[in-house]
């Protein structure tokens, strides 16, 4: 994976940098076996958004401090932290085995959210945190991840085409 | 339960005396004599506000599938468990999933030699592995005898 080395080497300066957090070095540390460069460009996120459910929401509050608490000593640019309105979802049954049909029994599963955005992000820095924050997941949580990612343009969209050759004749497309 | 209002179409109101006649999971007042747990001793309706859940996984949340084969799971393994620990249980088993592992825990009462513990809890650990096909971790505490929260 050569993104993953050049992972590595940005993230063995990360590491020394964020010397205070010993948590997080002792989990870079452990990845970092070997160090090499490569030329490939990294890719460029513009969001990362990170939806969080669960069934508790003091779960959720606590993972979202561990969540942000980590972004902020990796430096990443948190955009907004909310929380979408819950899901619930209800069933109405018959309570008895046999007749008494207007007897019945209500449940209900709630689904709680938790929505946090991250703005312009690497690659290598987004692969780490987010398996940083995936393992330590408590469970009974489920986590959506979605990124935008930004591209360079391609060169014959810069150019309108009536510029380029006026002389031709060319058959129109 | 008091009986607060009758159904009535004239008033429109509902019938308020449903919790009058629900049984479920429920250990009735009785003579005092009977010790209870915190888990037997609050009613269902009580879970996420003073209960929590016994089995933890993500398959009943919004969105997300196989509820059904983890609740079998659940159920094999809690009969399993109550079974090779026969008598040894203080309080039900909480079943967590994290990614591929399953972890059980459990509390357990000092009636077997620890060694017969420690057999048990192996045998336990790898016979579900290999049902399962997934790392199986037994986390086991012991007390001396239950721990009894009220008398009903």
């Amino acid at each position: 994976m050569a993104s993953l080395m050049s992972l590595r080497r940005e993230l063995f300066s990360l590491a020394r940098i964020l010397s205070g957090v010993s948590h997080l070095v002792r989990f870079l540390l452990f990845f970092l076996m070997q160090i090499t460069v490569t030329e490939e460009p990294d890719m460029l996120f513009q969001k990362v958004v990170i939806l969080v459910k669960g069934h508790d929401r003091a779960v959720l509050d606590s993972y979202e401090f561990f969540a942000t608490m980590a972004a902020k000593e990796l430096g990443i640019t948190i955009g907004k932290v909310f929380e979408p309105p819950k899901a619930i979802e209800r069933l109405t049954l018959l309570k008895s085995i046999h007749i008494f049909k207007k007897h019945r029994v209500q449940y209900e599963m709630r689904t709680h959210y938790r929505c946090i955005e991250l703005y312009n992000i690497t690659g290598c820095t987004a692969q780490v945190y987010l398996e940083y924050i995936q393992r330590n997941l408590p469970e009974g949580v489920a986590m959506e991840v979605t990124k935008t990612a930004m591209e360079k343009i391609p060169d014959h969209i810069l150019e309108p085409l009536w510029k380029e050759i006026p002389t031709d004749d060319k058959p129109s497309q | 339960m008091m009986k607060i209002y009758s159904s009535s179409q004239k008033f429109g109101h509902k019938h308020l005396t449903a919790t009058v006649h629900n049984r479920a999971a429920r250990i009735r007042v009785g003579k005092g004599d009977r010790p209870v747990t915190y888990e037997q001793a609050h009613h269902p309706h009580h879970i996420a506000h003073r209960k929590g859940w016994l089995s933890q996984h993500t398959s009943n949340l919004k969105g997300e599938d196989r509820a059904a084969e983890r609740t079998i799971e659940d159920v094999f393994i809690r009969r399993f468990v109550f079974g090779t620990f026969h008598g040894c249980l203080a309080n039900e088993i909480v079943i967590k999933r994290r990614g591929n592992v399953l972890s059980v825990c459990a509390v357990m009462l000092q009636k077997l030699p620890p060694q017969k513990f420690y057999f048990l809890i192996g045998y336990t650990e790898s016979l579900l592995s290999h049902f399962y096909k997934c790392p199986v971790k037994l986390e086991i505490q012991t007390l001396q005898d239950k721990a009894v929260y009220k008398y009903l």
